[in-house]
């Protein structure tokens, strides 16, 4: 308590080092906290085109049921499918019926023989969508695939640079406050010289001289997650009509509050085992005591 | 007890600043160690906390020898230890209820022990009054006080005194150790205090060693101080 009192009172009387240390912890896991929410939220994504069916198969006319079924089960036997549904003409004809069942116009001019049978297919991962893909429409008696293979390229492509990205940037800047961390505290060190000299004479552990400077460096971590995690969360909530126009069907909002209180305690964590290796390296580097 | 067995110190610069001392010092003994500027007295008070080890001999602190201890149980040595250093070592951003206090902060005492041992200590120097100022606030004779205080707060087996009273004038000089007298008196600690002060020691009729060029030349109890 009086250890927590007495770094207080130090923040207290140089507070730009603190702010400066404070302030490049919050950024990095700003930064942090925006690519694990751009990768959960494309997660989201993929698991939701995951859970339809996103390849259709549409047979030519004159194929039997039979032989649909057997593509069917040839298609499941590869392991990758998660579900296969058959569709036959009468079920597309009540599905095209009940799709359009305001417009007289359309229903009366289709009959089960004008739609063709199909199965839709729904992947188990949404990466296999391009080889379930090139299976169907290797049978020739497949007239035409719909997939949204671009959309998901794109969408795994986009995830896996988010996370290359983010391994980049918030490594750089991780160092960046770590290296910050070191040198305030290696600061604070210096500017403490004599009291560390004093308790070291009259017998104070190197854990007792250290202890303070621990608790600062881990300090600064904490603060600057809760600042990153409280910025995270008005911009979520700011933007959020925006977000979800951009999602469409996705619905994410509103976020389970559990999240924002994992994402700080993960994120405060971190900061802080940052902010106490900073210390220690510091210790390590600018304590000269015996 | 505190023996040095032949020990010799021997400054990384090649300085010699000790060479063959042999000495011991009983409990509950007061000495003086005196000699001119540079005899070595500063540096045989070092070698007892271990600020400084000797090059070769070896001390003896109640029989153990304090440079076989290892680096983590320093602290423990010196909590035995109470010094006061020829530079005082207060710190000026702190007051003297604060600088009394660092030795039991750092022995873990809850804040309401610390209160009433800073407190009884305070008395026992006369320095009440000044708990709260800072030490630029203080007199000379203050300022030796209160480094005192600090040294002996936390009941140390064994006071080491430094030129306690630097430059004080000779009465004010006389009180400081008439204090660290009292001390030896009701603890029955060691102290041992180095000093050039030649009044001082003839007043006082304690046990002397004189040091010259980094050797005992004499030891005498109840000594004097001879200049010549
Ligand atoms: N850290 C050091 N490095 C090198 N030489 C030193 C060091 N400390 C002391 N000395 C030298 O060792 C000798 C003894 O010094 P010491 O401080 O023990 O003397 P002293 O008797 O305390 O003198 P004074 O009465 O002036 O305080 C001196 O010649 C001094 O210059
Ligand atoms: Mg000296």
């Amino acid at each position: 308590m009086r250890q927590i009192k007495s770094t207080l009172k130090l923040l207290r009387r140089s507070p730009y080092q603190a702010l400066a240390a404070a302030l490049a912890m919050s950024l990095t896991f700003f930064i942090a906290s925006i690519f694990v929410i751009l990768i959960i939220g494309g997660q989201l994504v993929l698991n939701y085109i995951e859970q339809r069916p996103q390849v259709i198969a549409f047979f030519k006319d004159d194929v039997s049921e039979a032989k649909i079924n057997e593509i069917a089960s040839s298609i499941k036997s590869t392991g990758l499918a998660r579900e296969v549904k058959y569709v036959s003409k009468e079920e597309a004809l009540a599905i095209y019926r009940e799709r359009n069942k305001d417009d007289p116009l359309l229903l009366e001019s289709v009959s089960a023989d004008f739609l063709p049978a199909s199965i839709d297919i729904s992947v188990k991962k949404a990466a296999d969508i391009d080889q379930i893909t090139k299976i169907v429409k290797g049978h020739t008696e497949v007239e035409r695939v719909i997939t949204p293979e671009n959309l998901v390229e794109q969408l795994v492509k986009w995830t896996k640079t988010i996370r290359l990205g983010a391994v980049i940037f918030v490594s750089t800047l991780a160092s960046v406050s770590f290296l910050i961390i070191i040198m305030v505290i290696g600061m604070r060190i210096a500017i403490r010289r004599d009291e560390v000299s004093i308790m070291n004479l009259v017998g104070a552990t190197r854990w007792y001289i250290s202890r303070p400077f621990f608790i600062e460096g881990a300090l600064y971590g904490i603060i600057g997650a809760s600042i990153a995690v409280i910025l995270v969360y008005a911009a979520l909530l700011f933007y959020s009509p925006n977000i979800q126009e951009f999602l469409g069907p996705i619905q994410v909002f509103p976020i389970n509050p559990l999240f924002f209180v994992y994402l700080w305690a993960g994120e405060a964590l971190i900061a802080a085992l940052v902010g106490i290796i900073g210390a220690a390296i510091a210790l390590f580097r600018y304590l000269k005591i015996r | 007890m505190i023996q040095f067995e032949q020990v010799t110190k021997k400054y990384p610069n090649g300085q010699i600043a000790l060479e063959d001392v042999d000495l011991t010092i009983e409990d509950g003994e007061f000495l003086f160690v005196v000699g001119p500027s540079g005899a070595g007295k500063s540096t045989l008070l070092k070698l007892i906390t271990r600020e400084t080890s000797p090059t070769s001999g070896q001390i003896l602190f109640n029989s153990q020898s304090i440079s076989r201890i290892p680096g983590g149980k320093i602290p423990q040595l010196r909590r035995k230890i109470g010094t006061v250093f020829q530079d005082f070592k207060l710190l000026l951003n702190r007051t003297v209820f604060e600088n009394v206090a660092v030795p039991l902060e750092v022995l873990g005492k809850k804040d309401s022990e610390i209160e009433k041992e800073v407190s009884a200590v305070l008395e026992k120097v006369d320095l009440l009054e000044k708990a709260s100022s800072f030490p630029a606030q203080l007199s000379g004779g203050e300022v030796q006080r209160t480094a005192i205080a600090r040294a002996i707060v936390a009941k140390p087996e064994v006071l080491l005194a430094d030129e306690p009273t630097g430059d004080l004038d000779p009465k004010t000089a006389r009180e400081v150790v008439h204090v660290l007298e009292k001390i030896n008196d009701e603890d029955k600690n060691i102290i041992v205090m180095a000093t050039h002060n030649v009044q001082i020691v003839n007043h006082f009729k304690k046990r002397v060693i004189v040091l010259e060029k980094g050797k005992i030349i004499k030891d005498e109890k109840e000594g004097k101080y001879e200049t010549d």
